[in-house]
């Protein structure tokens, strides 16, 4: 039986480090990985960003960064043309003839992996003609069309001749799949190939890749941060950490019976929708818990809940928007009456103090519009929008200043929003003075601590600058620099999107006692329909500019009254092995 | 495509309008009687007046400005008489009474107060030495420039880069009359054995036996050296944008394929990287096509910038207002070239 299986190997790893080049020395960033793959099996590694999966498989294709990485130590060995190809140490001749015949990869961005300036056609065409030269042109083509038809692109002969910014992200995608189909590889590396689409589109591209391991007999390596998406297309799994592997198994096994605590700590920091928790697990949870009473799930009752609910919607709205529209003129020809691309039509809605207004849709949809609206950074084509009573329109000098503070937006890239030469103490200190919080220089170091430990960081940190933090870390700071302000209510436009799962717990949590501790009001804007029903008392569903439906968080899930709520809910790939 | 064309060419003609009035004008507030200068030393009183007439000189300003616009459109009025047949050699279209036609032609630049050609004689025989010139110099900027460029960012931060970027470095710095000084007594004078070459000589060298003969090792010289800079500034240009282009996903996809080095470079990064260099030569070629006065002058190549400096020195007016105007519309249409090319380089931009 071994003997049987040792043969039928398409791929197997073994002790592989890699190490990068930082500051001169050369730095090991994963360490030991071990792991096989059978033909027509999808093996889906996952970890957190540094985790050192996309490393891993860069390795397995020999894109590693020449100059910067170097594989210290293991062997990477692969069945091709009948015998198996050590790739550790192989030319990069003999390594490049490999790519495209014997194994392919499809990356993360489909905006940016196509050539932009190249048609779709010629794209996947140039890969046939690389590796099968005999054909003759009319052959080519013939399989770019048949290949298009085979990863379902609609309207095959048209699109060939389309250029990538002429096709949607799921059809790029598709293009994506079709180049590396081309040349009929035995293994197809998915790096986080649906991360950046839509989950309606994610949901039919997964479906696209099992479908096509299953007909072809296609051994994937699917790289992805979302537990949800293995427990959808993998048999084996392959769990890292900090460039180390955690666990390896088949999925069923290891969803059911993890058996690190890191694998544990990550199967639980996700909101799972049919729930309501108080606070998510965080991965820290595990890593440090002592004894299961510390991993109790703080569940929410019903009846808790609904008095919470009913004292919400007793008061008076803090926010009141009616008709709210915002519409960008087109002019194709100067002499053409303008068409308008709708960001926002006619949207109406309510906030109430201290509750959270969650809004969810895909892109396009207009919900970091209506964020951007709300908080006065942009001016909205027609509706009316009144806060605490008073008509944004009508607020003068004095009161908008005081509207601009109390309404506070935090958003998605915590790299982007924070000067980088500019210490942590000095843009903290910044809002408060020019806004004349607290008068004298000590106040505001005191409230600079204050607001530190707010936040949950040392009061160390006002020296240093951005760039000496993560991800997590950064958006506390931007959070805190929101809160330097007082205000009473927070747009959260994709604020935990950029965040590695683990991180993002944290913020939710942190958001969410924030929210108890202070009486903030929070819009929170996601495409992630599980981390906005976690953290939301109501939620509204966005299409194209359009509120599709507005209803109590939980109610939404289980009875979403629109066709498309009900297909939002069921793209999310769920770990369904709990 | 259609309509973006035409609404580049009308907004080409509303700056060239703009550039003849400026002309004009300027040229007009300027001390010195064109009638004097016309006649030279041997003027008397009567045949100045003869000349001022003719030249229109003694109407007021607005009219004389009418004139000049009706000289230069290509549609004009005209009286059908044979003198003035003669002088602008129009095609009588439409009658418009007592005489007066509505008229085709070629834009009449008038004639040069010196030698009494027309300006449009003047500039159609200057013209292809500049042209040659300009075009060869780019020609050597443009190939040489990217391919030490792409050459620079395949090797980015070894010693074949650094060698590249400090050649280059020398190349923006020298400045062209030194540059063209030096060329042309080294390889024309010191080393004429080795290399054959003459310090100086145009495009057509005149022969007292064999008559007028193309001369193109004439053209050898000024060349490299009216191509040093724009090749320098190709070179740092197109390096940049190569090793970010290099740095794209889609490069990753190419070599993802299983492409060689060479082969992404040819077909996924050169036309990406276009753009900026594009700009960058179509920039200097206009600016040469002006004329490269220094070069010109140095290596006594018959071309534009030489006529244009001759005339101004002589206060020859009209060879100075046809000669600007020429390069005005040059660099419109190569502007709108420019344009088009970007266009068909980037079919991102065929969309808006």
């Amino acid at each position: 039986m071994s003997n049987e299986v040792f043969l039928r190997r398409l791929l197997r790893v073994q002790n592989l480090s890699v190490s990068f080049l930082q500051a001169g020395t050369f730095h090991q960033v994963t360490h030991g990985v071990d792991f096989e793959l059978m033909p027509g099996k999808v093996l889906g590694i996952v970890g957190e960003s540094g985790s050192g999966k996309s490393v891993t498989s860069l390795a397995i294709m020999g894109l590693l960064p020449k100059d910067f990485a170097r594989i210290e130590t293991g062997s990477i060995e692969f069945q091709f043309a009948g015998r198996a190809v050590e790739l550790v140490g192989l030319s990069k001749d003999a390594h490049r003839a490999l790519r495209g015949k014997g194994m392919a990869m499809i990356f993360q961005e489909p905006m940016s992996a196509l050539n932009p300036v190249m048609r779709c056609g010629e794209q996947v065409a140039e890969a046939i003609r690389l590796h099968q030269p005999d054909l003759t042109e009319k052959e080519v083509q013939d399989q770019v069309i048949a290949l298009f038809k085979e990863v379902q692109l609609p309207r095959a002969e048209v699109l060939v001749q389309s250029y990538p910014h002429e096709l949607s992200g799921g059809q790029r995608q598709r293009v994506m799949i079709a180049i590396a189909l081309s040349c009929n590889p035995a293994l197809l590396i998915a790096d986080e190939p649906t991360t950046a689409l839509d989950v309606t589109v994610q949901a039919t591209i997964l479906a696209l890749l099992r479908s096509l391991s299953e007909s072809r007999g296609l051994s994937v390596i699917f790289i992805t941060h979302d537990l949800g998406v293995i427990a959808q297309m993998a048999d084996e799994v392959l769990v890292m950490y900090q460039g180390k592997q955690m666990e390896f198994g088949k999925v069923s096994q290891v969803f059911q019976q993890p058996k690190s605590s890191y694998t544990k700590g990550l199967l639980a920091c996700r909101p799972v929708l049919g729930q309501r928790y108080e606070r998510l697990l965080t991965v820290k949870d595990f890593l440090e818990a002592s004894s299961e009473e510390d991993l109790k799930l703080p569940v929410q009752a019903p009846d808790i809940r609904t008095a919470h609910l009913q004292v919400l919607y007793a008061q008076q709205p803090l926010l009141e928007v009616h008709d709210l529209k915002l519409w960008y003129p087109q002019k194709e020809v100067f002499w053409q009456k303008p068409s308008y691309v709708k960001a926002v039509d006619g949207v109406s809605f309510t906030v109430f103090p201290h509750e959270t207004l969650g809004l969810v849709g895909e892109s396009g949809s207009g919900k970091s519009t209506i964020g951007k609206l709300v908080a006065g950074l942009q001016e909205p084509t027609s509706g009316s929008l009144s806060y605490k009573g008073v008509v944004y329109d009508q607020m003068n000098g004095a009161i908008r200043k005081l509207f601009r503070r109390k309404v506070q937006v935090i958003f998605q890239d915590p790299f982007g929003s924070l000067n980088p030469r500019m210490t942590i103490g000095e843009a903290l200190e910044e809002p408060i003075k020019v806004h004349g919080l607290r008068k004298s220089a000590s106040e505001r170091q005191k409230r600079l601590v204050e607001l530190l430990e707010q936040v949950s960081l040392p009061a160390s940190v006002l020296r240093k600058y951005p760039h000496e933090f993560s991800g997590g870390q950064r958006q506390r700071i931007v959070i805190a620099r929101c809160l330097a302000m007082e205000p009473e209510f927070i747009v959260c436009d994709e604020s935990v999107s950029a965040l590695d799962v683990s991180v993002q717990a944290q913020v939710l949590n942190l958001l969410k006692s924030l929210q108890k501790e202070l009486g903030l009001t929070y819009i929170f804007i996601s495409h992630d329909l599980s981390v906005v029903k976690h953290l939301s008392d109501r939620v509204m569903v966005l299409k194209a500019g359009k509120c599709e439906e507005l209803q109590e968080a939980d109610a939404l899930y289980l009875h979403p009254q629109t066709a498309y709520t009900r297909q939002l809910i069921a793209a999310i790939p769920e770990t369904k092995f709990y | 495509m259609l309509s973006y064309l035409l609404k580049r060419l009308a907004s080409g003609f509303l700056v060239l309008f703009g550039v003849v009035s400026v002309v004009f004008f300027l040229f007009n507030i300027l001390p010195g009687d064109a009638a004097q200068m016309t006649l030279g030393q041997r003027s008397d009183i009567a045949s100045l007046e003869a000349v001022t007439k003719e030249l229109g000189l003694d109407q007021p300003m607005y009219k004389q400005y009418l004139l000049y616009l009706n000289d230069l459109s290509p549609l004009s009025l005209h009286n059908y008489t044979s003198e003035e047949q003669n002088k602008y050699g129009f095609t009588a279209l439409v009658p418009l009474g007592s005489n007066r036609w509505l008229c085709a032609k070629a834009p009449y630049l008038r004639r040069s107060y010196q030698s009494r050609q027309t300006v449009n004689q003047i500039i159609a025989s200057a013209l292809p030495g500049t042209a040659i010139l300009a075009l060869s110099a780019m020609l050597i900027a443009t190939f040489f420039g990217l391919l030490l460029g792409g050459i620079a960012a395949l090797f980015a931060q070894t010693w074949v880069d650094r060698a590249a970027v400090s050649l280059s470095i020398v190349g923006i710095s020298a400045p062209s009359y030194f540059a063209s000084i030096l060329i042309a007594y080294l390889f024309g004078f010191v080393w004429q054995r080795y290399t054959g070459l003459s310090m100086t000589g145009s495009l057509y060298e005149v022969d007292a036996f064999a008559g007028r003969s193309l001369a193109l090792q004439n053209l050898i010289l000024p060349a490299i050296t009216l191509g040093i800079r724009p090749l320098a500034i190709i070179v740092q240009l197109s390096r940049n944008t190569f090793l970010e282009v290099l740095s794209q996903d889609y490069v990753r996809t190419a070599r993802a394929k299983g492409l060689s080095e060479w082969q992404v470079m040819q077909r996924h990064v050169l036309r990406n990287a276009l753009g900026p260099v594009v700009t960058a030569i179509s920039g200097w070629f206009a600016s040469l096509l002006a004329g490269a006065v220094f070069v010109e002058y140095i290596f006594g190549w018959k071309g534009l910038g030489k006529v244009t400096v001759d005339a101004l020195m002589k206060f020859d007016l009209p060879v100075v207002m046809g000669a600007v105007l020429f390069i005005a519309v040059a660099f419109i249409l190569i502007n709108i070239l420019v344009d088009l090319m970007y266009a068909w380089l980037d079919p991102r931009i065929r969309l808006q």
